[in-house]
């Protein structure tokens, strides 16, 4: 993983005088912005049946149980292809050519589900969401990619916040405008053929991601030409299932709330518009405007929570307080009438303040080489509690009510409140790391300048830079470089912040094992 | 918030059992068809269930003879007997003493109404045809006469020479305190019956292009004649029994609002559009205002309501209509189904089902209690630790 703008020590001396060249600021930026609208359709189209919720209801005639299947069945295949996808792009496709395939195949489904519900069969609706699922996470994990080979010391974490922003963008303005498409297109269809209609034309946003991420390709190849630059994502190894065994239980732990506390979002959100509709008598636009505004908040605040962490660490202490006010506003919305507005708004910044205090936990619990498998981890259960639970949401809505959904949500959330506070009871009688301020953490990484915690990425640019030299003519993607040595003692102790940074997503992609 | 929760599921506990002894109290119900009448056949039905109690008892008139569907219901002390006489297939009605409250309803016609701005409600303002009742002829489907349920499945098809369509009615009367099992799971008690109204196939008119059907409702009670019928929408925080409705609708007597003697509707705004009721084929349930009017004397109830002083008798109608904008009209499904009860006394209040306390127990009670001795073991901790100036330096 070699950064375009690093690399004048392999073979680039053209200085990076016009926009156009790979390593200028513009063209970059031009590369961010590709980037950005290259996940634009995949988050799109997701959110597009929660959008419509009541229109797939009337229009289609599905109960609340097959509704919440359209969002489980996206969830199954990425139990596994958390796993696998990444893989795939590091051994077989390369970052590129992987992110078209994804892209194509997120593509494919986006239409097949469109096409499903024009002719109303509802196997067909599912099968669209299938596919959309196997290209949409794959997909993720080659953008990530992209921004690392791409941004890798420059502006990585503001890239990577930004691009969690992006991503909650195209479901707020997917929650925004399908809405207004939908009536516009009611003027000339009717019945469910109107609901197909509308989803093709949010399909279209697919193909304009496709055509973003030809584009991107296309300008990665010549910034690999022009600045000489080599792939070398072919140093991993595939992933023992045995170190599995090795993680901590406080990795665990952390797992739990990866799984309890998103089930008392995502569900929520799937579900949420007719809620406020029916609860809080809202109109259809507004109700969606409520329900976006989880969204909204974590696209808006996510970069400035990523930075507060940043300053004041404390991750521990920050994600039982996001718990702690996510059960406020859950506890609001399940037993007042109060607006809506107070407890989306805190769920939403309690969900951004988590997101930003979980993840990077993760990175100093796991040593580095397997992070990756962490986070896979980590994505699989979430993305396993997921699937099942929206499908066990939807019956409990058909069944008991919404005040039942609530109560199970609080249950979810107090569970993961037990395990933030164990991790914090065990954290605190072992070396306490998890819940200290950057400068301590400094200060006793110091000390251990030479363990395994300084293991930096930044040593993998090293380390890789040299091994890609010697790899490149043998044009070997595969090279499962046994010889990787890592010079442990070059680590500066600096670079541990960026590294602990840069994990802040689940699927940066950083390679399973070195 | 912890201990707001606490109190607040002890309080909800308190008030289920309260609410719990309190319709605990069951009748012994009988029934008698077309009671006395010789000449009635199978095309005529009234049935009669005398309900009683400790203290009074409640008689009802389940009435289709005259066509119009009818339900009166009479509050007397348990001595009083309530005789019907025929004149040929027309009943007559005499009290051996003085009731203590009688109120009644009927649904005496069906508007078919053009909803010009759909929006589902029932306007005078929009083109609308009515369909009188009492020229439907009525075919008893079901009945069943026994100590724990009375019920009765009424049908009628055409609306006339060129409309066609099936018209069903259900009075189901189950003399104890429980959730009704199909949705919208209304109260019933020994005090009310449940009345389930389907409109099955009706023919739209053709010159209606956004056709609605609405049901014409007469309320009639003994409370003062310039006194008004009651109308309340409760918002309740447990949609446990009708998922996704969180509102109920009651329609009380004057008698009722103010000492709870009197008689009450209660209904959840919502309404089925397929038989097969779930809350994805739910449309709602609007209530117009209500209107004084008269009783036409060819009716059961004025024959009925004749016993006591015009002055005392207050007689409203109001009219209850189906759908929800953009929903494609009454001809999308061609059926709406909706479900109320008309019963004597305070209309019943839902609470938390065992099975719900059982969940916030298990669900929010453990981790309560988890949390908060995790919380106490902190604190304990961080005092015993307080002596070392850092943890830091304390590790090393």
């Amino acid at each position: 993983m070699e950064d375009p703008g690093l690399s004048t020590s392999v073979s680039t001396h053209i200085a990076p005088t016009s926009w156009c060249h790979p390593a200028h600021k513009v063209h970059r930026f031009i590369a961010l912005l590709l980037m950005c609208f290259l996940c634009f359709g995949s988050y799109f189209c997701y959110d597009t049946p929660g959008a419509l919720v009541d229109n797939f209801k009337d229009d289609s005639h599905l109960n609340t149980s097959q509704f919440a299947l359209l969002y489980s069945i996206y969830s199954w295949p990425n139990v596994i292809l958390c796993f696998i996808g990444g893989y795939l792009i590091d051994r077989y496709f390369g970052v590129r050519l992987g992110t078209i395939i994804y892209m194509t195949i997120v593509l494919i489904g986006a239409v097949i589900f469109a096409f499903g519900v024009y002719v109303n069969a509802f196997w067909v609706m599912i099968l669209g969401r299938f596919i959309f699922g196997i290209g949409g996470e794959s997909l993720q994990v080659a953008v990530n990619n992209y921004v690392v080979l791409w941004f890798k010391g420059k502006e990585l974490n503001m890239v990577f916040g930004l691009q969690l922003s992006f991503s909650r963008f195209g479901s707020t303005v997917n929650f925004w405008v399908m809405e207004p498409i939908y009536r516009w297109v009611a003027n000339y269809y009717g019945g469910y053929e109107r609901l197909g209609i509308a989803l093709f034309i949010a399909a279209l946003t697919c193909l304009i991601s496709l055509v973003c991420g030809l584009i991107l390709g296309w300008m990665d190849y010549r910034a690999e030409k022009i600045l000489g630059r080599q792939d070398e994502q072919a140093n991993e190894e595939p992933f023992h299932l045995k170190d599995i065994l090795n993680f901590k239980s406080v990795f665990w732990l952390v797992s739990v709330i990866c799984v309890a506390y998103y089930l008392a979002i995502f569900p929520f959100i799937a579900l949420g518009k007719l809620f406020f509709e029916r609860k809080f008598d809202f109109l259809p636009q507004d109700a969606n405007t409520a329900n976006s505004m989880v969204y909204l908040l974590s696209a808006a605040l996510s970069p400035f929570f990523g930075i507060l962490i940043d300053k004041t660490g404390r991750n521990v202490m920050w994600v039982i307080i996001s718990i702690l006010t996510t059960i406020g506003a859950h506890f609001m919305l399940a037993f007042t009438f109060c607006n809506p507005y107070i407890g989306v708004i805190s769920l939403g910044i309690s969900y951004s303040l988590l997101a930003s205090g979980l993840w990077p936990l993760v990175a100093l619990i796991v040593a580095q080489n397997q992070l990756g498998t962490a986070y896979g981890i980590c994505q699989a259960v979430q993305n396993l509690g997921l699937a099942t639970v929206i499908i066990l949401a939807g019956i409990i809505v058909d069944k008991y009510g919404y005040l039942m959904l609530e109560m199970f949500f609080l249950g979810c959330l107090f569970v993961s409140l037990i395990a933030a506070v164990l991790i914090y009871i065990i954290d605190s009688t072992g070396s306490g790391i998890l819940n200290m301020s950057p400068s301590m953490r400094d200060s006793i990484k110091e000390t251990n300048d030479s363990d395994e915690i300084a293991n930096l990425l930044e040593n993998e640019v090293e380390t890789n830079r040299e091994e890609t030299d010697s790899t490149r003519q043998t044009d070997a993607l595969e090279s499962p470089s046994p010889v990787m040595q890592r010079n442990i003692a070059q680590a500066h102790s600096d670079r541990i912040r960026s590294r602990y940074l840069s994990q802040i997503l689940p699927n940066t992609n950083i390679p399973d094992r070195q | 918030m912890l201990f707001l929760t606490i109190k607040m599921y002890f309080s909800t506990l308190l008030f289920i059992l309260s609410i719990s002894v309190a319709y605990s109290q069951d009748r012994k119900i009988t029934s008698i068809l077309n009671p006395d009448c010789n000449a009635c056949t199978d095309f005529d039905t009234l049935l009669y269930i005398r309900a009683d109690g400790a203290h009074d008892s409640i008689h009802q008139v389940w009435d289709f003879t005259r066509r119009t569907p009818t339900v009166i219901f009479l509050i007397s002390s348990l001595n009083l007997t309530l005789n019907v006489t025929w004149n040929s297939e027309t009943p007559k009605f005499t009290f051996s003493e003085e009731p203590k409250y009688s109120f009644a309803i009927a649904i005496d016609k069906i508007y078919e109404y053009n909803d010009t701005e759909d929006n589902g409600h029932f306007d005078d303002r929009y083109p609308q045809r009515p369909y009188p009742l009492n020229d439907l002829l009525w075919i008893r489907q079901d009945l069943v006469q026994s100590n724990n349920e009375v019920k009765l499945i009424m049908r009628a098809h055409h609306l006339n020479d060129y409309q066609k369509g099936t018209i069903e009615i259900k009075l189901d009367l189950l003399p104890y305190q429980d959730y009704a099992v199909d949705l919208p799971h209304l109260i019933h008690t020994s005090n009310s019956t449940l009345i389930d109204v389907n409109l099955v196939n009706l023919t739209c008119s053709e010159d209606y292009q956004a056709s609605r059907f609405a049901l014409h409702f007469l309320l009639v009670s003994t409370d003062r004649k310039n006194d008004t019928m009651n109308y309340t929408m409760r918002k309740s925080l447990d949609d446990e029994h009708t998922p996704g409705v969180f509102e109920i609708v009651e329609i009380v007597t004057p008698a009722s609002r103010r000492r709870g003697v009197g008689g009450f509707l209660q209904f959840r705004p919502v309404a089925y559009t397929q038989p097969q009721r779930g809350v994805s084929v739910s449309t709602s349930a609007h209530v117009s205002h209500f209107n004084r009017t008269e009783l036409r004397n060819d009716s059961t109830l004025k024959t009925f309501y004749r016993h006591f002083d015009r002055d005392n008798v207050l007689v409203q109608d109001m009219v209850v209509s189906f759908g929800d904008a953009a929903d494609g009209y009454y001809k999308q499904q061609n059926y709406t189904s909706w479900s109320f009860t008309v019963g004597h006394g305070t209309p019943p209040k839902e609470g938390f089902s065992l099975f719900v306390i059982m969940i916030i127990s298990i669900g929010l009670g453990i981790p309560v209690t988890l949390a908060l001795s995790s919380v106490v073991y902190l604190v304990v901790r961080k005092y015993k630790h307080r002596n070392p100036p850092t943890r830091l330096l304390n590790d090393e």
